[in-house]
């Protein structure tokens, strides 16, 4: 079979960085083709290539034979390349139908509004994936699935041949995800062919034809997806193995006193919740999209006022009414999103660690010790090994990884007796995650009591002593010791 | 090295311009412009405005705006003078009440901005309408005349040579430094302009940091109401309207990042010296214009931006590489 | 029916629908107290002080929409106002009023576009960058120029003497006109409208105020379209300028700084949306209207004049307060719901 799309040798640097060494990438007509990676190895800056947003310093591209030695977003459109991006790349302030038919009308450089045209295009994409939408309803007010189907439909406008999703699953249900693969495979027997951006195991296997692992802006491998293993596709990766045996054995059925206990607790997003946290103990808190998940953890600590019910900590009912007062119980949480809600960005990695000990760190009248702020920043960088050379730097230079290491820090600190991580290992790479679940397992072993919440069934096998699987704001089931595998999970989740 | 590295880059410039500047002025005006005199007035004309830029600086800091200050200064001068007219005896109540409203109203944005979540600007683009409404109606359209003598002395009153006006900016600019460098308050202010919603996980009570930060913004516009009352004998409603822009603008000059999280005191203060710099230069030339100034500070303002602009993507760049 | 509950439904969503109700109810308490709101002198003063706020509504629109907010647009009518009187007063010109238009248009364009290049080329904030042009055009006027009040060249004055409608009221016996540049208005809008909703330019004003990043990969230009909504901003601010300048029969320079708030407090307070992508002109008119409203009604009902800017300030911040209340509270529902999926 021939290749759709060729791209030999790119180099691409950035201001002295070098984002691609090299790289080379062969789709064949009709496969769904899957680039992998972790974040940071290239993925994004190869793609922006292929789509003519950014021009290679090196190195040839060729769709379907015809070579471009320099291609524009336009040449892209017109050679059948469409991109449908993470974020969706829509509008939320416009109806649907304009967000369908903008980028087909201004590919044809007409300059007038002609209301029935616009209908007509966005009438004819919705047909060709059966979604079934409001036309006129403005896009904000969808849902995210919906959003993603508005990206796709659009995307398969001006006949495209070849679609590149970047991390489509990211924002969505399992269920969503199964409505994608479906609609990937009708689109594959339309012959359109498919390079699909993601690190996501399970997902990558299911759907791909073929495999081209990316690190560190290089090639590691390029094959056909049966002759990849889940163990071979870690290591390709990351560069390192894996082994998840000594996470598994290090579990403890045996736990200390209670620490944290709920009962009959409700609030938006879910109710009547109880359950029982000890100390050293990992306590999954999984779910999907609505079960109430994050909700009831935002309860714990502040964020989501609950409407009735008890939270009892160490044999005292309390009442969580903010931030603070939970800090003070001894409860930290790490927030999902690390860069809006877990880091400032701009600020020093000083700050950004000693945030959470301000008060313990200045006097009565609240004038701060700079000598102290200074050295608990620096015991925390060294004892969780943020590599930095500065500790005056903002965060928003470090690396992914030393970032998360960052924002633990702020909450360790603390010295919390309930730790609760929200999706602690979300756009994080599979050695970054591995070092986090490391971590868990040490400060469990050290007494703490931690809670994990995540819709990763993976994740919460291979980390959590037990699980509370949530559905619709309910408690679907508690799995324990040998009864904590995905297949029970996945039951249980329904 | 260190130690150098503690004035951040920014202060250091401003330093720079501001000594470059006086040697100009020294060489090209010598005598008529390097007298004491001359830099009594100085001292007279900023205080007031340096105040306000001050307290709109801290807000733009902590991610808003504060477009009310010049209003509070007039409703506070106007509320002082009106109780100083009728109770003759007590200034020291007259001027405890203006403070005190000063920082009401600073107090009042604060809740808009926080619990009622009216966007900065919005909030107090709204509240200067009221707070110069009920100006006017208080003062009934005209200006509050009448202070005191032993009130209106303070304007004339020097101290070694220094006027009572620029010792207040002084005073005020050093607390304002403590507070923001030196404090939990000030860290959390640079914080939750920073990231708001981070902020509110890290466990920072958003809402009383930007009332606090808006309430103090107030109390010092209150100051420089004061310090106008005591230095032309009256308040009115519409007094120094143009100040509004001029704030904004110094602190954008001094440093003060327009998006929030950073910014500090010393550059502001700095900026107000080498603004108030360049006008007083510029008035020894008789045939240039005052309205001149405007031009300057509009061009200053976006060079500033401009060179700041430059100079951080080569920084971020060079950090980048190094980690 | 059905389509009829939906229409509905959506005008009640609309900020727009709630303005318009309030103005028809605070019309009628005035009407009431005063029993002059509907006389036609009175409304026809109302429609007259609305031409020159409604018509910078446009620019402050078109800026929150796309970009952010601009405040230069009250010199930049000051400034190409005063270049184009005086040119037209050396070149001794007597030719048709519509050319000294054009002229102080040309000049505001430049203006505009000083704004559009410093705001596309550096991405700094519009507040900031136009506080500061802002700032330099006045230094133009008033330190270059030395602008100060004066008359306007005769063919101005003509056209200000126009009058498109005169009304008396019988029982006052107080008249009031509406002049020419009334009909100004109008062009400027259905103009506006046009372009707004059947130009791509005009979608892509809305939707790079939308999505910047999804604009660029749809293939909008989107550095051309905002500099494009600058330099207009500078011509309809030098329409709106000249326009003052031939309703007061006079040049008065000092006159014009200091109206961008209540036009950006009216265009909020008629739904355009502070972050971006959403606001109508029918908005501006409505929340232009509400405002004049208030203004002019005052001592309608017995209010002394002093308490204007009380009543304007308190309007702003209750009309603020509604929709970013509103708007946080989606955002916190959606935010959880958005938590809950990722």
């Amino acid at each position: 079979m021939e290749n759709i799309l060729s791209v030999k040798g790119i180099k691409k640097s950035f201001g002295g960085v070098h984002a691609l060494k090299g790289v080379d990438l062969e789709i064949k007509k009709g496969e769904t083709h899957c680039l992998a990676g972790e974040n940071g190895c290239g993925k994004s800056t190869i793609i922006k290539i292929i789509s003519g947003f950014y021009k290679p310093d090196e190195g040839t591209v060729e769709v379907e034979g015809k070579d471009y030695p320099v291609m524009t977003p336009t040449d892209a459109i017109r050679a059948g390349i469409q991109v449908i991006y993470q974020d969706f790349s829509i509008f939320p302030n416009l109806t649907v139908i304009e967000n369908l038919a903008f980028n087909q009308v201004l590919a044809t450089g007409k300059k007038m509004v002609n209301k029935k045209e616009f209908r007509k295009i966005a009438e004819d994409a919705i047909a060709k994936i059966n979604f079934d939408v409001d036309l006129n309803a403005l896009v904000e007010t969808l849902p995210v699935a919906d959003k993603q189907l508005i990206a796709i439909s659009r995307a398969l406008l001006d006949n495209a041949k070849l679609i590149i999703m970047d991390e489509p699953t990211t924002a969505l249900t399992k269920k969503e995800v199964r409505r994608l693969f479906e609609i990937i495979e009708d689109l594959k027997k339309n012959g359109i062919t498919i390079l699909f951006v993601s690190h996501k195991l399970d997902e990558v296997f299911e759907i791909s034809d073929s495999i081209t692992i990316l690190r560190n802006g290089e090639n590691v491998i390029s094959c056909s997806t049966s002759e990849m293993t889940e163990e071979k596709f870690a290591f390709y990766m990351t560069g390192r193995n894996f082994d998840n045996k000594e996470l598994v054995e290090n579990k403890k059925t045996e736990h200390g006193e209670v620490v944290l206990e709920t009962v009959n607790l409700s609030a938006e997003g879910y109710e009547n919740i109880s359950f029982k946290l000890h100390k050293g103990e990992i306590l999954g808190i999984t779910g999907q999209l609505g079960s109430g998940r994050t909700e009831l953890s935002l309860s714990l600590f502040g964020l989501n006022k609950p409407t009735s019910g008890k939270i009892i900590i160490e044999g005292n009912k309390v009442n969580i009414k903010d931030v603070t007062t939970a800090e003070k119980l001894g409860i930290a949480l790490v927030p999902e999103d690390r860069l809006t809600e877990g880091l400032f960005l701009s600020q020093s990695i000083i700050r950004n660690i000693t945030v959470t000990r301000m008060d313990a760190l200045s006097n009565k009248i609240g004038i701060l010790n700079s000598k102290d702020v200074v050295r608990e920043s620096a015991k925390w960088v060294e004892e969780l090994g943020v590599a930095t050379k500065n500790h005056e730097f903002p965060v928003g230079t470090l690396s992914g990884g030393n970032q998360q290491k960052v924002v633990l820090a702020r909450w360790l600190a603390n010295n919390p007796k309930v730790l609760i991580l929200n999706g602690p290992t979300v756009g994080v790479d599979i050695g970054a995650k591995y070092d986090i679940h490391k971590l868990l397992r040490k400060l469990a072993s050290e007494g703490m009591a931690i809670i994990v919440v995540s819709d990763d069934t993976a994740e919460v096998v291979a980390t959590c002593d037990s699980a509370i699987v949530m559905h619709g704001g309910h408690v679907k089931g508690i799995l324990e010791n040998e009864d904590l595998n995905e297949a029970k999970l996945a039951e249980a989740a329904v | 090295m260190k130690r150098i590295r503690k004035i951040d880059d920014n202060v250091f410039r401003l330093i720079i311009i501001l000594i470059t500047f006086l040697l100009i002025a020294g060489i090209t005006k010598g005598g008529t412009f390097m007298k004491p005199s001359i830099f009594q007035t100085m001292g007279k004309q900023l205080a007031e405005y340096g105040l306000m830029s001050i307290g709109c600086g801290i807000c733009m800091i902590s991610g808003g705006i504060d477009l009310s200050c010049v209003y509070i200064a007039n409703l506070c001068g106007i509320i002082a003078g009106l109780s100083m007219q009728k109770s003759g005896s007590s200034i020291i109540v007259a001027i405890l009440i203006s403070l005190l409203v000063g920082a009401a109203c600073g107090a009042f944005n604060g809740f808009l901005v926080s619990y009622l979540r009216i966007p900065a600007m919005l909030a107090t683009l709204g509240s200067y309408q009221l707070f110069q409404g009920i100006s006017v109606v208080l003062s009934g359209g005209s200006s509050v005349s009448g202070i005191p003598d032993t009130y209106t002395s303070l304007g004339t009153l020097t101290i070694i040579g220094i006027p009572f006006a620029f010792i207040m900016f002084l005073l005020v600019v050093l607390i304002m430094t403590f507070i923001m460098s030196k404090t939990t308050f000030g860290t959390k202010v640079y914080l939750v302009g920073t990231n708001a919603k981070c902020a509110i996980f890290a466990g920072i009570k958003n809402n009383t940091i930007i009332i606090k930060t808006y309430m103090l913004s107030g109390l010092i516009a209150a100051v420089a109401g004061l310090l106008s009352l005591a230095r032309i004998n009256s308040a009115k409603a519409d007094f120094g309207t143009s100040y509004t822009m001029q704030c904004i603008l110094i602190a954008v000059l001094g440093g003060v990042n327009p998006n929030g999280g950073f910014g500090s005191i010393p550059g502001i203060a700095i900026a107000v010296l080498i603004l108030q710099m360049l006008s007083s230069y510029l008035n020894t030339f008789p045939d240039i214009s005052n309205y001149y100034r405007d031009l300057i500070w509009g061009v200053a303002l976006i060079g500033v931006l401009i060179i700041n602009f430059v100079i951080n993507k080569k920084k971020t760049a060079r950090l980048a590489k190094m980690s | 029916m059905n389509t009829l509950k939906n229409k509905m439904n959506k005008y009640v969503k609309q900020t727009e629908f709630w303005v318009f109700l309030i103005i028809l109810v605070l019309s009628l308490i005035i009407q009431g107290r005063s029993g002059a709101f509907f006389a036609n002198n009175n409304l026809v003063d109302i429609a007259r002080s609305m031409i020159c706020p409604s018509i910078y509504a446009i620019c402050a629109l078109l800026a929150f929409v796309s970009t952010g907010p601009d405040v230069s647009f009250p010199l930049i009518a000051a400034l190409s106002s005063y270049i184009s009187i005086m040119i037209a007063y050396k070149t001794n010109f007597d030719g048709p009023w519509f050319v000294i238009f054009l002229v102080g248009m040309v000049f505001g364009a430049l203006m505009g576009a000083l704004n559009g290049f410093i705001i596309v080329k550096y991405k700094f904030p519009s507040l900031i960058v136009t506080l500061g042009t802002s700032s330099i055009f006045s230094g133009i006027l008033l330190g270059a120029f030395e602008a100060e009040r004066m008359d306007l060249p005769e063919t101005l004055q003509r056209f200000g003497k126009l009058t498109l409608l005169a009304v008396k009221n019988e029982k006052t016996g107080l008249g009031s006109s509406l002049p020419m540049t009334f009909l100004i208005l109008v062009v400027l809008y259905i103009i506006a409208y046009l372009i707004l909703n059947y130009t791509l330019v005009g979608r892509g004003v809305y939707a790079i105020g939308g999505d910047e990043i999804s604009a660029e990969r749809a293939g909008f230009s989107v550095g051309k379209i905002r500099f494009g909504i600058f330099v207009i901003n500078g011509m309809i601010a030098a329409i709106a300028g000249l326009s003052y300048s031939v309703m007061s029969m006079r040049y008065l320079p000092t006159e014009y700084a200091g109206g961008e708030m209540v036009v950006i407090a009216a265009i909020i307070l008629g739904g355009t949306r502070l972050t971006g992508g959403v606001g109508t002109l029918k908005g501006c008119i409505l929340g232009t209207l509400l405002l004049t409203m208030v203004t002019n009604s005052l001592i309608l009902v017995g209010i002394s004049v002093y308490w204007q800017k009380v009543f304007i300030g308190g309007i702003i911040i209750i009309g603020t307060a509604i929709p970013a209340l509103q708007t946080y509270l989606n955002k916190k529902k959606k935010e959880v719901k958005a938590g809950e999926a990722a």
